[in-house]
């Protein structure tokens, strides 16, 4: 029940005898202002501040000794995370997190500053990677999930300029990552958390494979080794936020496959070699169905049909085909899962990955046959009328419910 | 109050068994005790970063070194002049390794005076080599390998230019870069100015 439903419905409960004055307010205090909007502001508020200060010492940069440019820096940084210290301290947590946030923020900009005041361009990571070292160290200080954020963020940056600038992966700081941030996620299970961990370490792990020039189908072992590691989180809204954007990245590979898997140039690209491959897989699987028999969610197999390595065979239109079944039955199985589960966000999921899915079936099967009106006519066609007969069965399942789950 | 950003939550926990326990908040005296020496590392750390600027300067042996010309329009880039040495493009004869040069392998390149006053590349080496007299040492890495020749990178190639300068310096088409070497190898440009021919 939410806080805005009670907050205007309350007094006419009171009013037709359902509840008293005091239970509503004992009601209402149940539910907290909710301050999802005032969360966010101060991160942006601590961003722009940031910048600003940033712009407004840039600009007069060049004019300042040399002492004075580092004396403020140091001197913001400090103040900065005083600052945070004290409002937290007060009981102002939002603010004091903001300030915490832009300290560390700071720490970034003075290290990039100090080193161009002293034309030091640093080819090495040191000073980036403290960066990130010191986003991990506060984010475990103070149990943050705004610094959770900023240190995924972080991590990912540095990755990124040292692949694309300097030409090297630094494992150090992918291996920190997936640790550091890996075990807190852990303990403190967490839905939002959990997706940008994975986002930010699946970003990792696709700088990787692109720096190591292997066949791109490799990413999927970092990838799947995430989503293991959401098996075996006993949060279980948390450990499937963590499995999101693998299971994305998987479907939209399948995908792929089903649109262009008919050419043996496209699929050859995928082959990597087939033992080490197929065990690594193998391994991950084994990781993943431990997890899932351990916390009782054996019905999630379905996802790893997205992994199925159709792409070593040479088979042309039928591997496209295949493909396209193998979508329909992972589509098939999240609806049906969801359906059982009563789960209504899971059942939206399933409907438009069902429709997506028909939708690629429809253009590869048909495009070369068909008039292009009458494709176009047919297609519409078809997605209404399946649109229309999944929100029934929705609809059915949701009505005939007699114990919905919560 | 509760912000799902701002603060930490503390999360339910799922009814599955053997959930590990939540981690709980620092007491707050071990916080603040380690949020001080955090901000100390950091402070150190941008410390250090300038010290080691200051000491690359003021203990180093400055060189000067001749960049190629490079189209102008190239020159520029925002805050910063992109500077390309005589001595970024080697030619392979002067790579005294026992196995040829990899990518990203580093590399010493010994450089000797020339008449004018700059410093030119003698040889390029896999360690660390031994000097003699007014040759210096330059440390880089390689970036590139073809036949005939091997490309450095220096951690030399970006100016940050003093407001205003870069327009002078864009219209030169050669440069002499003053670069301060410190005994420990680290390199810093001291100065750019407009080459006299």
């Amino acid at each position: 029940m939410s806080r805005k439903l009670l907050e205007t419905d309350g007094r006419e409960w009171v009013q037709k005898g359902i509840i008293s004055e005091a239970q509503r307010e004992q009601l209402l205090d149940l539910y907290p202002t909710d301050a999802t909007a005032i969360g966010l502001l101060p991160l942006l508020g601590s961003l722009l501040v940031g910048l600003s200060a940033l712009s407004v010492v840039a600009a007069n940069w060049q004019g300042l000794p040399e002492v004075v440019r580092l004396a403020l820096l140091l001197g913001s940084l400090c103040g900065a995370y005083a600052g945070g210290e004290y409002f937290r301290r007060r009981g102002n947590l939002n603010l004091g997190m903001g300030l915490i946030a832009l300290g560390l923020i700071l720490f970034g900009a003075s290290i990039v500053l100090t080193s161009q005041l002293y034309q030091l361009i640093g080819y090495d990571l040191t000073g980036l990677l403290a960066w990130a070292v010191a986003g991990m160290a506060l984010t475990w200080l103070y149990r943050s999930r705004l610094l959770f954020l900023m240190t995924a963020v972080i991590s990912g940056i540095v990755q990124g300029y040292n692949t694309g600038q300097l030409g090297a992966f630094s494992y150090l700081t992918a291996i920190g990552t997936a640790l550091g941030l890996g075990y807190y996620w852990w303990r403190r299970p967490d839905a939002l958390l959990g997706g940008v961990l994975a986002t930010g370490l699946l970003w990792q792990a696709a700088l990787l494979i692109n720096h190591l020039h292997v066949k791109i189908t490799w990413f999927f072992i970092p990838a799947m080794l995430v989503y293991a590691f959401g098996d075996w989180q006993p949060d279980r809204p948390a450990g499937r936020a963590l499995q999101g954007p693998p299971l994305v990245a998987a479907f939209l590979f399948t995908l792929g496959l089903a649109l262009f898997g008919e050419s043996d140039l496209y699929a050859g690209q995928l082959r990597a070699p087939l033992l080490p491959y197929l065990a690594s897989l193998a391994g991950v699987l084994a990781v993943s169905v431990l997890g899932k028999r351990q916390r009782g969610r054996l019905g999630s197999l379905t996802d790893w049909l997205l992994l199925l390595p159709g792409f070593y065979f040479t088979g042309g239109l039928p591997l496209a085909i295949a493909t396209l079944v193998v979508l329909y039955a992972y589509s098939g199985a999240v609806l049906l899962r969801a359906h059982q589960e009563q789960n209504q966000d899971r059942v939206t999921l399933g409907t438009v990955l069902f429709i997506i899915t028909t939708a690629v079936a429809y253009f590869k099967l048909t495009w070369g046959f068909l008039d292009k009106s009458l494709f176009f006519l047919l297609g519409g066609l078809l997605l209404l009328g399946l649109s229309w007969w999944l929100r029934r069965r929705a609809a059915h399942t949701f009505s005939s419910s007699t114990t919905p789950k919560p | 109050m509760s912000t799902p950003l701002a603060d930490p939550l503390t999360p339910v926990s799922g009814p599955a068994g053997g959930s590990p326990s939540t981690l709980p908040e620092l007491p707050e005296p071990t916080r603040r005790r380690w949020m001080q020496w955090l901000v100390l590392a950091q402070v150190l750390f941008v410390l250090g970063v300038a010290a080691a600027g200051y000491a690359t300067a003021a203990l180093g042996r400055t060189i000067t070194l001749r960049t190629r010309p490079v189209d102008p329009r190239d020159l520029l880039y925002g805050d910063y002049v992109n500077l390309r040495y005589q001595v970024s493009e080697l030619p392979g004869r002067l790579w005294r390794g026992t196995t040829l040069p990899r990518r990203h392998q580093p590399a010493y390149v010994l450089l000797e005076p020339q008449p004018d006053g700059t410093y030119e590349a003698v040889a390029a080496f896999p360690e660390k080599p031994a000097t003699t007299g007014n040759q210096a040492v330059l440390r880089g890495s390689v970036q590139d390998v073809w036949r005939r020749g091997l490309r450095l990178r220096y951690g030399l190639e970006r100016y940050y230019v003093p407001e205003g300068a870069g327009r002078q310096l864009e219209r030169r088409q050669s440069l002499r870069v003053q670069v301060s070497v410190a005994p420990w190898g680290q390199a810093r440009i001291t100065s750019v100015e407009p080459s006299a021919e």
